[in-house]
């Protein structure tokens, strides 16, 4: 027991990204628990004493839920089943903006959904790690800490950060950290397990590597119509047409109307995000027209039928978004977000000469962006060009690489030397929010 | 079949109930057998025993189950009680209780075993009138100080962190380096010891103090040699290598050099020279050579103890080591059957086997050293040898290629020589003239730097290089204080002047 310093407590571990929430035990390799963050609510009209509804089921909103008479009753469909399944005015929400929880209203049912409804475990009987983005405010991880022991009635708690979890998922204590996620992409580094703040560099690179994709499909190019990105829920049937003909496809017409802004807006994200996963990579080498030619078209059939052949140079031009930004979109968009290259070298620029080196021999790659076909290969390409000494770690096991930031957390939380860091309901009751910045340092 | 309720009983091993007519004589008669039922050895089936009743007990130990090899007992077969068991974490100060599996045998007010790993660092506090008379300083003021104690306790002394978390809204708008918190914070620990009464012996007092050295200075300056490294274009990193290369080039040369002038010193002067004695190279011919001249020492040492030991290669060629007897008539029977017999010597010189099995002659056909290669076939493709192809490789045929190829050797070898001597000349003469001060045109022309040229004969040659280099080394000597000096800037033979002129 004491060789590996291992001691499991039963403690749930929380880890709330932009694309998913995971949930599981400590001390399990893999969450149990992976619930889409984004979520359907049709908002109900009626005055009623402002309950929370979970999912279809309508289950029972959680003890010492705060009381919201004010607002309208809002009907919320969580999980698998919620924003994928079409339903007559439904809207879709994310609590999440920029690696950050905005909204904290939806983030109980949430939660919720995870510990009752998928692990169906009481929180109210097991510590509980939640993790937070390196650039979370003292004020958002107070009331994540509030809402854990308020709401869900935990026996103790503690927010560790991503970038530190992550490096220790690699088994390391001092590492530099790429997470590239769906909405944001981090350079963290990390050392001795803190976060050198100074350091830490973030941006909203994959929404442009998403926003250039949308714009490659829904432009007219060469042979290529605009490409309709209308969702599979919204199409009542279709015919088999050629390579890059109009699609022949019948609508849902009954659908339309109840069809909202939102949900349209995610439905085509989904349609786009597919897309990118299918077809786009980045070239391991560089830019090179010649060699993204070589890599030989690639054959996609979007939903209403329509199936078109991709070109390398466009789908490679995708990925190389993260890389280079072509010069006349620097010259029209001042505010673009840095590419990961110019991101890691301000983020080692702001480190102690002396960290350098340690940095640059311990870099972690993980979060699901990075997993994009050849990411890790440009990305290691481009550091040995510029630093002498490098060694990247990126897991090849997808869950390992996607959810590092839960492995870290299931790592931390089930170590015996950890359990003295709790933040038990004793101290919450006696310190107040007070207690979360001076110990979750 | 039928199963009476006897069999049932038998079955379950209940014993008969006594019978409801005791009358019975039937019922009597049968109660011994059931007494003696319940013995029933061990292996025979039940029916069977019925039939054939305790009368049988040969038979029992054929029926009885093979008995194997009794299992070896690992100490694995004790079930392990565990509990799922509330604890008490003695590095806390508060009263939460998570729980555990730890084994039930474990004694539940056992400390929790990972409590002792809680170590708190040493920390230095100071008091106000500490501050006042040992820790003034113009650029910090109590406030800051305190606050970095206090970051330096909570990130436990980690420096790196510190700095990264310092936010002390310093009064002239300069940010504290890492070097500025490190060096407060030594020298006000160094102070406190010094100024503190000890309880330990002054070796720990000393230990400690070292322990908080820090010298900013160098670390500041170290600090910018490792920048200064680490922003080197590649172009001034390839200069760097190849400015390395260089030099340990020339300390190649150097010790080659001087090596040479040893070895040339010792074979001049011998003994009078005062240099350590060749290292004695470990082949068979060699260690048998010395081995025979400590015996001719021994014998000879009292009648001629002064003369100069000679070295080892004339004495080996002195002293031929005895060859093996050849008898009248195995010679005979040798030349019937065309048996060539070597010496000892020659195979031990050419290979240390002591067996060489059978091989092609051709395969031992002299390859050329890779160093000299190029050298030595452009003298032997002006000889007109045709080294690389023997057309008929006889033992004999192979021996003189051999001794040519080594001839060539020496040729070029003496060659480079005499180019790099004659150069030598021509730098001092001109260096005299230059002395004198009278640099004439004659001199600076009688030195072209025309590359190396083999025309003549290889024997006129070794001959004319031989007398050259003896005589040469002797000027050398001469002038040996200047040598040193000039050995790199006679490294480079191929661009030595042409022997022609020498002549």
């Amino acid at each position: 027991m004491v060789n590996y310093g291992g001691d499991e407590v039963a403690a749930l571990v929380v880890d709330i990204g932009s694309s998913s929430l995971r949930a599981g035990y400590a001390g399990d390799d893999t969450p149990k628990a992976i619930v889409p963050t984004a979520f359907g609510f049709i908002e109900e009209h009626v005055s009623s004493n402002g309950d929370v509804a979970m999912g279809e089921e309508g289950a029972p909103p959680p003890e010492g839920e705060q009381p919201q008479a004010v607002k309208p009753k809002v009907k919320l469909f969580i999980g698998q089943n919620g924003p994928s399944l079409w339903r007559s005015g439904m809207e879709v929400g994310n609590p999440m903006h920029d690696g950050l929880v905005q909204n904290y209203d939806s983030v109980p049912p949430l939660i919720n959904h995870a510990f009752n409804e998928m692990m169906r475990v009481n929180p109210a009987e097991h510590p509980v790690l939640v993790t937070e983005a390196p650039w979370n405010t003292p004020a958002n991880r107070e009331r994540m800490a509030e809402i854990m022991f308020e709401e869900f009635q935990v026996p103790a708690f503690y927010i560790a950060n991503t970038g530190v979890l992550n490096a220790f998922a690699a088994g390391k204590g001092s590492a530099l950290v790429i997470d590239v996620g769906q909405s944001t992409a981090s350079v963290t580094p990390v050392v001795d397990g803190f976060v050198l703040r100074k350091g830490l560099a973030h941006c909203a690179l994959p929404q442009l590597v998403h926003a250039h994709a949308k714009h490659l499909l829904t432009t007219p190019a060469g042979n290529r119509p605009a490409i309709d990105l209308t969702p599979h829920q919204l199409i009542a049937s279709k015919m088999p047409v050629d390579v890059n003909a109009p699609p022949k496809f019948q609508l849902r017409e009954d659908r339309i109307a109840g069809t909202t802004a939102t949900w349209r807006a995610w439905a085509e994200a989904r349609e786009v995000d597919e897309w990118i996963q299918s077809v786009a990579r980045v070239l391991p080498q560089g830019w090179n027209e010649q060699a993204a030619v070589m890599q030989g078209p690639r054959h996609y059939e979007f939903p209403n039928g329509f199936n078109g052949v991709f070109t390398g140079v466009e789908y490679c031009a995708v990925g190389e978004q993260y890389f280079t930004h072509s010069p006349q979109l620097v010259a029209s968009n001042p505010n673009l977000p840095k590419t990961i290259p110019a991101l890691i070298a301000s983020s080692i620029q702001a480190c102690d000469p002396d960290l350098r080196q340690v940095l640059m021999g311990n870099v972690v790659v993980t979060g699901g962006g990075s997993a994009f076909p050849g990411f890790v290969d440009r990305l290691t390409a481009e550091l040995h060009r510029n630093f002498p000494v490098v060694k990247v770690h990126a897991p090849g096991n997808p869950t390992e690489r996607r959810y590092g930031g839960w492995l870290g957390g299931s790592i931390l939380a089930s170590l015996g030397t950890f359990h003295q860091l709790w933040i038990s309901r004793e101290e919450w009751q006696e310190h107040g929010k007070a207690i979360v910045g001076q110990r979750c340092k | 079949m039928a199963a009476s309720a006897a069999d049932v009983r038998s079955i379950l091993s209940i014993p008969n109930p006594p019978a409801s007519n005791s009358g019975s004589g039937a019922q009597q008669a049968k109660k011994p057998p059931a007494t003696e039922r319940a013995k029933k050895p061990e292996g025979i089936p039940r029916e069977l025993y019925a039939l054939i009743g305790p009368s049988a007990p040969t038979l029992a130990a054929q029926f009885a189950k093979p008995r194997l090899k009794q299992k070896p007992n690992l100490g694995g077969g004790g079930r392990v009680k565990w509990e799922w068991r509330p604890f008490k974490n003695g590095a806390r100060s508060d009263g939460l209780r998570l729980s555990h599996w730890v084994k039930a045998s474990v004694d539940p007010e056992s400390d929790y075993p990972f409590a002792k790993y809680n170590i708190q660092p040493p920390h230095y506090v100071y008091s106000q009138d500490e501050y006042n008379r040992l820790l003034e300083d113009p650029k910090w003021t109590k406030e800051e100080t305190d606050y970095l104690f206090e970051l330096v306790r909570q990130y436990d002394a980690r420096f790196y962190v510190v700095h990264d978390r310092y936010e002390f809204p310093s009064p002239e708008g300069s940010s504290r380096t890492l070097e500025d918190l490190k060096d407060r914070y030594f020298s006000v620990c160094r102070k406190l010891v010094r100024n503190r009464p000890w309880p330990g012996d002054e070796a720990s007092k000393a230990a400690l103090l070292s322990s908080l050295a820090f010298d900013k200075d160098r670390e500041v300056m170290r600090k910018q040699y490792v920048i200064s490294l680490e922003t080197r274009t590649p172009e001034q990193i390839a200069e760097e290598d190849a400015l390395y290369l260089e030099l340990e080039k020339l300390k190649e040369n150097e010790r080659r050099f001087k090596k040479e002038r040893d070895e040339l010193l010792r074979t001049l002067l011998g003994i009078e020279s005062g240099l350590p004695d060749i290292p004695v190279e470990e082949d068979g011919l060699q260690g048998l050579s010395t081995d025979t001249k400590k015996k001719k020492k021994g014998v000879a040492g009292s009648v001629e103890p002064q003369t100069p030991i000679t070295p080892s290669a004339s004495a080996s060629n002195a002293m031929p080591p005895p060859q093996p007897k050849k008898t009248a008539k195995s010679a005979a029977y040798d030349a019937l059957h065309c048996i060539h017999r070597y010496s000892d010597a020659q195979t031990s010189s050419s290979s240390k086997a002591p067996h060489s099995p059978v091989h092609l002659r051709s395969t031992k056909i002299p390859q050329l050293k890779q160093a000299t290669a190029q050298r030595i076939a452009q003298v032997l493709n002006e000889v007109g040898v045709v080294h690389n192809r023997l057309v008929m490789p006889t033992r004999d045929n192979i021996a003189r290629l051999e001794a040519v190829i080594h001839d060539a050797g020496i040729v070029v070898e003496k060659k480079k020589t005499l180019d790099k001597l004659d150069q030598d000349i021509a730098t001092m003469k001109a260096r005299l003239a230059a002395l004198r001060g009278e640099a004439t045109e004659e001199d600076a022309g009688s030195v072209p730097q025309t590359p190396m040229e083999v025309e003549e004969g290889p024997d006129e040659s070794v001959v004319d290089g031989r007398a050259q280099s003896v005589l040469s080394t002797k000027s050398a000597r001469g002038r040996k204080q200047t040598r040193r000096s000039m050995s790199i800037s006679s490294v480079d033979t191929s661009a030595g002047p042409n022997k022609r002129q020498k002549r």
